[in-house]
């Protein structure tokens, strides 16, 4: 057990290859019977949803800048990726490079704005670039399909495998623990420390030799990367991208995530998908009455673990075990 | 001028909770869009007539606001102010949760204050109730800015703002302060979306527009002063207005929007808004 658990310290890239492992393990049970067959759908789309939180975890969690953008961001990248393979008939590939980089752009001049701007500023500067966004998906019709949405289909890996919902399940499960390392081996290096140093203090940060412009920029740029991704796999997975999913309640969700799960934490953030995205699906609509508890729930979960837990939900493990040792010390005293 | 008055009202309520509070209230749109549900509700249901309706809704966001204040807010002293305003993010997952379980998914309609009636003001027709909204508007506005500069209360409310500890040390009882101010702000609230509810029905995004608007509102006239929102409220609402008129009914919005952004880069604090210097 210790020896396992040391050699998941040494490398926690195999801890995130095996997470994956385990996530790629749905379908299976699904097809054995286990599952249900629409939890392929649910978890799927969950996950895209955690690679979208990560990148506002960099934002947020690392870097200390808020943005309520990301919702625009993932939408217009499902556009474009949407408009490229069906009706300009590009490879996936090309769509997907093309669908990553225009926002990514986007994002960037936004962190151009964000040098200037600060906290709630740069809240509301994001929401409206969002709020622009989502506009424009409504009555460009001829690039977006305006309210009736724009569908796409499932993606073709290098014009040859054409994948159906299963499989491109496992390439979202992919895309995922690719992220998930390039996350951790970001933070965990010189970039992460940068961006802490800047979150802790910008005086203190600018003094050591950070360069808050780059640094500020590449926040930026990686978290609209992430969403843009999410964006590009969810309009494949789901196969449709409407103007009224892109709101302010998504980039709320993502918040949520971020908060619920644990900032600076990317185990703590798919954590946080699930319970935002999963659990209400999976369990709670089993329950009569309980389906617009849901949302009341995840409010509540929200304010209370802010209140009583302000690392989030993954540090919650830690913790119990810690409370048991102090339960059998002081049983041993008491002996 | 008439969307004029609503933003303002909404971004009145915005500013009074953050400089009491020191949190951005995103949930004051939907604590507005509930309290018009009430209205809406007590209107349709119970047959009341709209005045005692609008009376209701008033008493119920009083009461959501003191509620809000009591049970959330007074036991976040030690947060963080980002963790701060992420639970007002909460309160509107809650707000929204809750209203479709009281009052059902379907849109409901709210008549005006004043039914029918239009008056021809240089070439432009206007109707009695966008008067008398423009002037409710205006006369809350004065109100309200009587009573911050010239009571007592007023005068609580100010040095609240300006630093709790010693208003607390010099005897102002500032729970009781940011307890009016959550009331207040409500109030201000359900008044702004009576005055939209005609426009569109009720739905649950009745306020998101609004909403929108008034935090983008806050951001032009800066978030130091209580009237600089008010300010920047009122040349949204008409700037909007003469946009969407003169220049395009599809773009006029994202044009006003990409506007006060450019704005914001060259004024990061407001129009009037000072920058706040960070100490090391």
């Amino acid at each position: 057990m210790t020896k396992e658990k040391n050699i998941l310290k040494k490398y926690p890239i195999l801890g995130l290859i095996l997470f994956g492992a385990v996530l790629a393990l749905v379908p299976p049970l699904a097809e054995a019977g286990v599952l249900k067959n629409g939890y392929i759908t649910t978890i799927g789309g969950t996950l895209i949803y955690a690679i979208a939180a990560l990148g506002l975890n960099i934002l947020l969690g690392w870097s200390g800048l808020i943005s309520l953008g990301t919702a625009g961001f993932m939408g217009l990248a499902s556009y474009i990726s949407a408009y490229l393979t069906i009706d300009l008939e590009l490879p996936f590939e090309a769509a997907f490079i093309l669908a990553v980089l225009i926002p990514t752009l986007l994002g960037i001049l936004v962190g151009l704005v964000s040098l200037k701007i600060e906290g709630l500023y740069l809240a509301i500067a994001t929401l409206a670039v969002s709020e622009v966004l989502r506009k424009t998906f409504e009555e460009l019709v001829p690039f977006t399909g305006g309210f009736s949405g724009k569908s796409a289909d499932y993606p073709t890996l290098l014009g040859v495998f054409e994948l159906d919902r299963t499989t491109t399940y496992y390439f979202i499960v992919a895309i995922l623990v690719i992220v998930m390392i390039l996350t951790y081996n970001m933070m965990n290096g010189k970039l992460g420390r940068a961006l802490n140093a800047m979150r802790g203090s910008e005086a203190a940060a600018q003094a050591m030799g950070v360069n808050l412009l780059t640094h500020r920029l590449i926040a930026f740029a990686l978290a609209t990367v992430f969403a843009s991704i999410a964006g590009v796999l969810y309009v494949h997975f789901i196969k449709f991208s409407y103007p009224s999913t892109w709101i302010l309640k998504l980039s709320l969700d993502f918040l949520a995530i971020i908060i619920i799960g644990g900032l600076r934490s990317i185990y703590g953030t798919v954590l946080g998908a699930f319970i935002v995205f999963a659990v209400p699906d999976l369990f709670l609509k089993q329950i009569p009455y309980f389906e617009n508890l849901s949302y009341v729930l995840n409010g509540l979960l929200i304010i209370v673990v802010i209140i009583f837990y302000p690392n989030g939900l993954v540090g919650i493990g830690y913790d119990i075990k810690k409370f048991f040792r102090k339960l059998r010390k002081g049983g041993k005293k008491d002996e | 001028m008439e969307t004029g008055s609503i933003y303002a009202l909404a971004a009145l309520g915005i500013i009074i909770i953050y400089r009491t509070s020191y949190t951005t209230n995103f949930a004051q749109g939907a604590v507005a869009m509930f309290n018009t549900f009430v209205v809406t509700f007590l209107f349709n249901k119970f047959g009341l007539p709209l005045w005692l309706a609008v009376i209701g809704g008033i008493l119920s966001a009083i009461l959501m606001g003191f509620l809000i204040d009591v049970l959330i807010l007074r036991h976040t002293k030690n947060v963080s102010p980002v963790a701060k305003q992420i639970i007002t993010l909460g309160l509107i997952m809650i707000v929204l949760g809750l209203a479709p379980i009281f009052f059902g998914v379907d849109p409901l309609r709210l008549p005006r204050l004043i039914e029918s009636g239009d008056l021809s003001l240089l070439g432009a027709s206007i109707s009695y109730n966008g008067l008398f909204n423009i002037a409710l508007g205006l006369a809350i506005m004065l109100l309200m800015f009587y009573i911050l500069q010239k009571t007592k209360w007023g005068l609580a409310i100010r040095t609240t703002a300006s630093n709790e500890y010693v208003a607390r040390l010099m005897g102002v009882p500032t729970k009781n302060v940011t307890m009016a101010a959550w009331g207040v702000a409500g109030v201000l609230g359900v008044i702004a979306g009576v005055m939209t509810a005609p426009m569109t029905s009720v739905t649950l995004n009745l306020m998101d527009e609004v909403q929108i608007t008034a935090l983008v509102a806050c951001v032009l006239g800066g978030f130091q002063t209580f009237h600089g929102p008010v300010i920047g409220a009122y040349i949204m609402g008409i700037v909007r207005n003469l946009l969407l008129f003169y220049v395009s009914s599809v773009w006029g919005g994202q044009i006003l929007y990409i506007l006060i952004l450019v704005f914001i880069v060259f004024r990061p604090y407001g129009l009037i808004g000072k920058k706040i210097v960070k100490k090391v």
